[in-house]
């Protein structure tokens, strides 16, 4: 499986969980929803595809004659969800669908006639009206610049709304990653840190950055950061209405997916923590309904520290949902009685699956005065009824595990845009060692543990200590050096001039490095050959460079020059501690970035 | 009270655990059969975490995509979306309520009331400020006559 992340088109907002790579706990689930996905109509939508567009008079009468039938395509829905577009735009197929929102391909005419390709977005019903306008400002403010997917209008109604965005046709990064010269990868990188450096500048985390997210055509060299959907605002942000998102609400997608789930043998129980996302999204929702009624801009600033919500209430006035407090619990039981069940786990850490068992214990130990109970397990090996009934630290986690930064999989509650420089440095380790997705894990923490696994288990430790996370490792692990990681991951075609003893080799770990080397006119022939295929593709673009690099190097991609200045940016994208990541702007201003083509 | 019925529990080798450092928040880890390891002999361009079975590689690949041909179909068709994966459950914000059935939902009372209320006008505030650049196509008369879109 090569793109868990799904390569659909771009709205791909939070990991798809229904096409996650599965941990084996929790794969039953999972499978049950691709059985019924699987016998969902393939064919009709694929004729649909290929169909003309239906002009209006063909679309009402394609409406009937599907009505008749029982069903309606989504081109179909879409139509009818909002009248307004069959006046504007033809809709010529569906290019993307996520988990908020579905991206259709359209063509609508300019003033003076001329066609015009464009991508509607057309977000979930249920999203909240605050959400979906802090979704347009984000687009408006920041957007249509510097690499950053801009608005051209936008349709409602009710609770149907459309985005009409400029259309990029796009590569799929899993199938270009094999082909891209290292220069191409040189300027992949420039112009994401640019759209970054946008985006930061107005006080926008993405929270989601990822391939699908970047939208890339190779040929004009063309790119676009797209879905705000998940976006965060800092405490400066330009976008005022990213200030009266609460952050719990991006929990939603936890909330939606993650809930009938078991991780592994993980012992924190999925229901549990489902539930606490549930009613956070509850309360952030009513401080959502509050702000949007009164229209109150509000300098209501996140409180970092998680404790303010456990004994007071918010400036929102409504009750806080990190709170296990009887007082909260009798008044809510009245509504939603399972919100305040605070499941105790019993202690089945050798089984796989664990059974959530409420035995009352918990409730009493949770209660806002024993929340703080210590106990001896502290940095050790081990769990205890005391600690496990606390309540679960809430800090938001949207996005897709694998390019989640430590911050975010440990939890910490006070992140920055830092999360999204990590999530560039991901996909340039996947640029630099050819490998994506890099990381391949269901949950935080088994991304964690991969984390861990190149960066190494001390110095992750070291850094979680900065933002206040505690983190004990049963394993030693060292940290890798990333030159040798990604040439080696990257099979290199290349080192037969290098010195082979570059490459150091790991007892423990089985290394075909050697077959490689022994077959070099073998990998010399392949690459020859990919070259061959490269260059019919790619006549028109960089082909003066393409020579130049021929006469100098023996890898016509470049891919044997590879400055050390690539891995120094890479080092520092990659830093486990977000307060000394490297930023956008000073990513744009390193050494590696000399002499590129703006 | 509660400590007399502590009940404490090893962690089992290999395991990851996460705390916060002032102790006010539930630990939380996960016990692996075994801590990952990049796998360098995984075939590009897939994850050095990707567990394949050692022995059985490219039969396994072959073997997951026949059995998810949709996974497949996606690769081979990157700008266009293979079918709709029905996902009906969910969390609606706007009626603050899980749903089932997402179509339910939409169309139960409370949702539809929330749907028609002014709840939109700050969507509504933004798009009032957008100028349309395209030409709404006449009804029933498509490709004739067009005028400025007025929506
Ligand atoms: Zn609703």
């Amino acid at each position: 499986m090569r793109d868990p992340a799904g390569e659909i088109g771009w709205v791909v907002t939070v990991g798809q969980p229904t096409l996650e790579p599965l941990s084996p706990g929790v794969t039953r689930v999972l499978e049950d929803e691709k059985d019924k996905e699987e016998k969902s109509p393939l064919v009709m939508e694929a004729i649909h595809l290929d169909e003309k567009p239906p002009s209006n008079a063909e679309n009402s009468f394609k409406k009937h004659e599907s009505n008749k039938k029982g069903a309606l395509t989504d081109i179909e829905k879409l139509y009818q969800a909002v009248p307004q577009l069959a006046n504007v735009f033809r809709i010529k197929g569906k290019i993307g669908e996520g988990t908020f929102s579905s991206v259709y391909l359209a063509i609508g005419h300019l003033r003076g006639g001329r066609e015009e390709k464009v991508a509607l977005k057309h977000l979930i019903p249920t999203s909240h009206p605050v959400r979906i306008a802090a979704e347009l400002q984000c687009l408006i403010i920041a957007g249509g610049q510097d690499n950053v997917m801009g608005v051209k209008y936008c349709f409602r109604k009710n609770d149907h709304v459309v985005i009409v965005m400029p259309y990029l046709e796009h590569e799929s990064f899993s199938d270009i990653l094999d082909s891209l010269s290292f220069e191409e990868v040189r300027n992949y990188m420039f112009n994401l840190l640019r759209a970054l450096k946008r985006i930061h500048h107005f006080g926008i985390v993405h929270r989601d950055v990822k391939p699908s997210n970047f939208l890339y055509n190779r040929q004009l060299q063309q790119y676009a950061l797209v879905d705000f959907g998940l976006a965060q605002g800092t405490p400066e942000t330009k976008v005022e209405l990213l200030k009266i998102i609460p952050s719990e609400t991006q929990q939603r997608s936890s909330a939606y997916h993650k809930s009938p789930l078991t991780m592994g043998s993980q012992v924190t129980s999925p229901t549990s923590r489902q539930l606490v996302h549930q009613s956070a999204t509850k309360t952030a929702n009513k401080r959502l309904s509050s702000i949007s009624q009164t229209q109150i801009k509000q300098g209501h600033k996140r409180k970092e520290d998680p404790d303010c919500h456990c004994v007071q209430r918010s400036v929102f006035g409504e009750k806080n949902f990190n709170v296990r407090s009887s007082a909260f619990q009798g008044r809510s039981t009245v509504k939603q009685p399972r919100i305040m069940d605070i499941p105790v786990r019993k202690l089945s850490v050798k089984k796989k699956a664990t059974s959530v068992v409420n035995n009352g214990l918990g409730k009493k130990a949770a209660s806002s005065t024993q929340a703080h109970l210590t106990c001896d397990c502290y940095a050790k090996d081990s769990v205890c009824t005391i600690c496990l009934s606390r309540r679960q630290q809430v800090a938001p986690r949207a996005g897709t595990p694998g390019f989640r930064a430590p911050e975010v999989l440990t939890k910490c509650p006070n992140q920055t845009t830092a999360i999204d420089m990590w999530s560039a440095g991901i996909i340039f380790l996947s640029l630099l060692s050819g490998r994506y997705p890099f990381y391949k894990a269901s949950d935080d923490l088994t991304a964690l543990a991969q984390i861990m696994t190149i960066r190494g288990s001390r110095e992750t430790i070291q850094a979680a200590k900065t933002f206040g996370k505690s983190i004990l490792c049963s394993k030693e692990i060292p940290a890798q050096d990333l030159k040798k990681l990604c040439e080696r991951l990257r099979g290199k075609t290349t080192n037969f001039d290098n010195s082979a003893g570059d490459v150091q080799m790991h007892p423990s770990q089985e290394f075909p490095l050697t077959v490689g080397i022994g077959n070099v006119s073998d990998s010399a022939f392949h690459a020859s050959k990919k070259h061959i295929q490269y260059q019919k593709q790619s006549t028109h673009e960089d082909g003066g460079k393409e020579k130049k690099t021929l006469q100098k190097s023996s890898d016509p991609k470049g891919w044997d020059r590879v400055p050390n200045s690539a891995y120094d940016l890479l080092d520092k994208l990659l830093d486990l501690s977000p307060a000394t990541r490297m930023t956008a702007k000073e990513a744009l201003l390193h050494p590696f970035f000399r002499n590129v083509k703006q | 009270g509660s400590a007399d019925q502590k009940v404490k529990s090893k962690l089992k080798n290999p395991f990851l655990k996460v705390e916060d450092r002032r102790c006010r928040y539930r630990p939380f880890y996960l016990q692996l059969s075994s801590f990952p390891v990049v796998n360098y002999s995984n075939p590009r361009p897939c994850s050095p975490f990707d567990v394949e079975k050692k022995n059985a590689h490219g039969q396994k690949h072959i073997h997951n995509k026949q059995r998810n041909p949709t996974n497949s179909d996606r690769e081979k068709r990157p700008n266009q979306v293979p079918p709709k994966h029905k996902r009906r459950k969910g969390y609606c914000e706007c009626c603050m309520k899980k749903y089932e059935d997402l179509h339910a939902h939409i169309e139960s009372e409370q949702h539809q009331k929330f749907a028609k209320s002014s709840q939109y006008q700050v969507v509504d505030d933004i798009i009032s400020k957008f100028s349309c650049d395209f030409l709404e196509l006449r009804e029933n008369t498509p490709n004739v006559k067009r005028r400025k879109c007025n929506v």
